[in-house]
């Protein structure tokens, strides 16, 4: 029993980075339509831009963590404005796409390794005495991750409620050309929802690295299937259903750690994989519900 | 030449003949039938370990090694296990990986069945000595032949020749069959291709396993050269590599494929060996790798059919008789084959189809709101109403593109209601689209020959047994083509690809290609949108003559003046309801009908 809300706690924990990383990759998926594999790589980037502004230039680690935060920001933006939007306005077919993005996260992937060298990383954040709550443990550095987390959620609730930007980014995922045709700058949106996704993903990789204690330059790509598992499974393209996916998979996986380590990714990607045959279109059949709020 | 050279030059020779077969497998599944083989590289890993088991003794003969069968058999057997082996794997994994829709749904699957495979072989050692790896792995008859290595490598270099060209000749047969055709169709428009009777998951099932069975037999004879192998060997990196050479090759062409190879062989996994070295051996294997995806965007930029794109199948002149007034042939013979109906329970003799109260709803909206009607026999049949009063949701729920949420549609008795449209299409029942659906890059005649029935080369066993084993029938059909092609005044497009023609010339292919299947009941959507007028008249005829010679047609469209010229009665719907039924003449008048219209 003691062991099962030990790891519900872990569970939570990488819940948090997953609610991040999978909201950030389903909100570009909604928006552009695109399944993007360099979004791992854009996570990695973070990490090491938080890294090299922490431990080479000793700037003060939150400081440092938004610096890595807006570098995924600014390298998602990049990507989308320059690399993939241009091959999408030509009309470039879906497994082409499916190829350019592998392209970019080669690409990406390769030049980090030229500077980094095949080693491991680390922010040397120092040990930390664990806190009890409710009977699990977390280390301060993993309830900010919590607490980051919650609040990221918390922001896209109300951005996504209150705001007109937040309206028209939700239209545009529902139906693009519907969503000009009312007069919404959906390249504007689009830009935006790139920017939106690659912070997020900044913040999940520099979490996943923080958490981890260590990194390289092949963490965020080997963290992808899982994060794309928790955006599949909460329907992709639909940000709500995207946290709650986080929360199943994260807690599913870290309970199926307790028979054996193995077990966590195999658990992510059984579930990713089922969902993607059985109910392709993920939990919530969401989007005619997204017109409906959009509309209401 | 130094004997290092010429052992150098044997092993480049092997790898060239090994890479050709994987992008030939490769490019069957992905260049033709558009199939992402993302788990690509663990068809070849599978070959290879199960050459290597089926060539090694028994494992406890070698010592330290464990594996499973060690049957020693003689070549090529194991390389024919091997085939049979990624045969049964493809088709395990096809059967649920190529369940979603989307291709990067599917890619993903397969993506994530790689790496649970790689994890697999490295946490049961005793299948295939896990992280260690096979070694030890005899040669084909090396030890009979009792050869110099060097000299033992050109005996290989011949057994890798060998397996090379008959991989070829069954790729290459396949590709040039009305089965390729149909899997390039596929391609193109998975939809339309379903609408013409084709089961396109069960298609891409096939071209899957034997992509599979090909892959392995290129990891077979790699593993039977160079006699180890482990899972280190197999990254998923490297099936990236594979897509590289077909893409820079060329999607689609066999050619093209084997240049591929050859180039990513050469330059990128060779030349840089001969480089002066300017950084660390990491370094340039990254920098190697990056230069791998920056070439892959400048191709998917500049040049996305690769250099040598797939090849324009020219067939205006096999046409028989093509050159002079020799349409023989007649359309009459296509509208009527397949007339005779069978009148179902409780169905009137004159309806060729009921729909009883077929009911859709999307979110909470009733797009199809309890539709009745018949579709009587030998007549156009108009089906009309404001935008969003559920026309096309109706057609497409009779053409069984959308399951409906209740309701009956009965053809010969049996109620067709929540069918896959290809098993309605092969009832005789054909639609248009109402977003042309043309095959892009397959020409006029291959468009129409995709919806040609019972042709003898449109199956795997057919297809290897060559063209002249489909030749006949294709004759027949190429004759029919051109019939409807002079017809329709498109003659002078035949060879053109279809995806360069003009909206208007699109919609004519498309409903030529829906003739070409012989339809018992043709099911038209907007047919005449995007038109032009001349053209629009050309297409009213045709279908009054088609009605003549006893066709029976839905259509939906949004003139009502050409409405009135071709339909004999009428169906009004409005917010999913029929609304009115009948003559146009009568309906003009009707005040319901009016005002649906006007508030619509």
């Amino acid at each position: 029993m003691n062991q099962i809300i030990l790891s519900l706690g872990f569970g939570l924990v990488t819940a948090s980075i997953l609610a991040m990383g999978a909201v950030g990759f389903t909100l570009q998926f909604g928006v552009t339509n695109l399944f993007n594999l360099a979004y791992g790589e854009t996570m990695t980037v973070a990490a090491f831009v938080t890294y090299y502004t922490h431990v080479d230039m000793g700037w003060n680690f939150w400081l440092a963590m938004t610096a890595g935060a807006v570098g995924g920001m600014l390298l998602s933006y990049v990507i989308g404005r320059f690399i993939y939007m241009p091959f999408l306005h030509r009309g470039t077919s879906q497994f082409a796409m499916v190829m350019v993005t592998v392209a970019m996260s080669i690409i990406l992937k390769n030049v980090m390794q030229i500077f980094s060298g095949a080693t491991f990383y680390s922010f040397a954040l120092g040990p930390e005495k664990p806190v009890h709550v409710l009977g699990m443990d977390f280390t301060p550095r993993q309830l900010a991750i919590m607490g980051i987390a919650v609040a990221c959620m918390l922001g896209l609730h109300l951005l996504f409620r209150y705001t007109r930007m937040g309206k028209a980014m939700r239209a545009t995922s529902d139906d693009s050309s519907l969503a000009r045709s009312v007069g919404i700058p959906t390249t504007r949106i689009v830009g935006l929802a790139w920017m939106a996704s690659g912070l997020l993903a900044g913040l999940a990789g520099i979490a996943l690295a923080m958490d981890l204690g260590t990194f390289d330059t092949n963490f965020g790509s080997s963290f992808l299937l899982i994060i794309v598992a928790a955006a599949v499974f909460g329907s992709v393209g639909e940000p709500y259903g995207a946290m709650v996916g986080a929360l199943v998979i994260g807690i599913a996986s870290e309970l199926a750690a307790i028979i054996s380590p193995d077990l966590k990714n195999v658990v992510a990607f059984g579930l990713l994989v089922i969902v993607l045959l059985v109910r392709p279109q993920g939990l919530r059949s969401g989007r005619v519900q997204m017109r409906m709020d959009v509309a209401g | 030449m130094s004997a290092a050279v010429i052992s150098y030059l044997i092993s480049l020779l092997v790898y060239l003949g090994v890479n050709s077969i994987a992008a030939w497998a490769l490019n069957l599944q992905f260049g033709v039938g558009g199939v992402m083989n993302f788990a690509f590289i663990l068809y070849q890993a599978m070959g290879a370990y199960i050459t290597a088991v089926l060539t090694l003794p028994k494992s406890t003969v070698i010592g330290d090694q464990t594996y499973i069968l060690g049957l020693s058999w003689p070549w090529p057997l194991p390389l024919l296990g091997a085939a049979v082996a990624g045969g049964l794997l493809s088709l395990a994994v096809g059967s649920f990986a190529l369940r979603p829709r989307r291709r990067d749904f599917q890619a993903t699957v397969m993506l994530v069945v790689s790496i649970i495979a790689e994890t697999l072989v490295v946490t049961q050692p005793h299948w295939f000595n896990g992280n260690q790896g096979l070694y030890g792995i005899p040669q084909p008859f090396a030890a009979r032949l009792a050869l110099d290595p060097n000299g033992y490598g050109w005996f290989f270099v011949g057994l890798t020749s060998v397996s090379a060209l008959l991989v070829l000749l069954i790729v290459f047969r396949l590709t040039n069959s009305p089965w390729g055709r149909r899997l390039r169709a596929m391609r193109e428009n998975a939809d339309a291709i379903e609408s013409l009777g084709t089961n396109s998951r069960a298609e891409s099932l096939k071209v899957y396993v034997v992509g599979g069975a090909l892959a392995a037999i290129s990891g077979g004879i790699l593993v039977e050269f160079i006699g180890a192998w482990s899972p280190a060997a197999w990254g998923t990196g490297e099936t990236f590599i594979v897509f590289v050479a077909i893409i820079v090759g060329g999607l689609g062409n066999t050619f093209g494929a084997f240049m591929g190879a050859l180039l990513v062989l050469g330059v990128f996994l060779e030349l840089p060996t001969y480089l002066p070295q300017f950084a660390s051996a990491n370094t340039e294997q990254s920098l190697q790798a990056a230069s791998i995806g920056v070439l892959i965007l400048i191709f998917l930029w500049l040049r996305p059919q690769g250099i040598f794109p797939e090849r324009r199948r020219k067939l205006a002149d096999q046409v028989p008789g093509s050159t002079g007034a020799g349409s023989q042939a007649d359309t009459i013979t296509l509208a009527t084959t397949r007339h005779n109906f069978t009148t179902g329970a409780d169905g009137d003799a004159s309806d060729a189809l009921t729909v009883r109260d077929l009911a859709k709803e999307f979110g909470g909206v009733r797009a199809v709101d309890g539709v009745s009607f018949s579709l009587p026999v030998g007549k156009i049949t108009g089906l009309i109403g404001p935008n969003g009063a559920g026309k096309s949701t109706a057609l497409k729920l009779i053409a069984g593109a959308e399951k409906p949420d209740a309701g009956q549609i009965l053809l010969d008795g049996k109620d067709m209601a929540g069918w896959p449209s290809y098993k309605v299409a092969r009832l005789g029942l054909i639609r248009t689209f109402q977003h042309t659906s043309e095959f892009g890059r397959l020409t006029v005649l291959e468009n129409l020959l995709t919806a040609g029935p019972a042709q003898p080369g449109d199956s795997i066993g057919g297809a290897l047994l060559g063209k002249r084993h489909a030749r006949k029938r294709q004759q027949e059909l190429l004759g029919q083509a051109w019939t409807l092609l002079e017809e329709f005044q498109l003659t002078s497009h035949a060879d053109l690809y279809a995806g360069q023609l003009s909206g208007g010339q699109r919609r004519l292919v498309e409903i030529m290609r829906a003739l070409m299947a012989a339809p018992r009941i043709l099911l038209l959507d907007e047919p005449l949108a995007g038109v032009n007028p001349t053209l629009r008249l050309v297409i009213e005829d045709h279908l009054k003559r088609l009605r003549d010679e006893g066709l029976t047609m839905l259509m939906v469209e949004h003139e009502l003046g050409a409405v009135e010229r071709v339909c004999d009665s009428v169906i009004v719907m409005a917010q999913g309801k029929v609304l009115a039924s009948g003559g146009m003449v009568e309906l003009r008048k009707n005040e319901e009908v009016i005002s649906a219209y006007l508030v619509g």
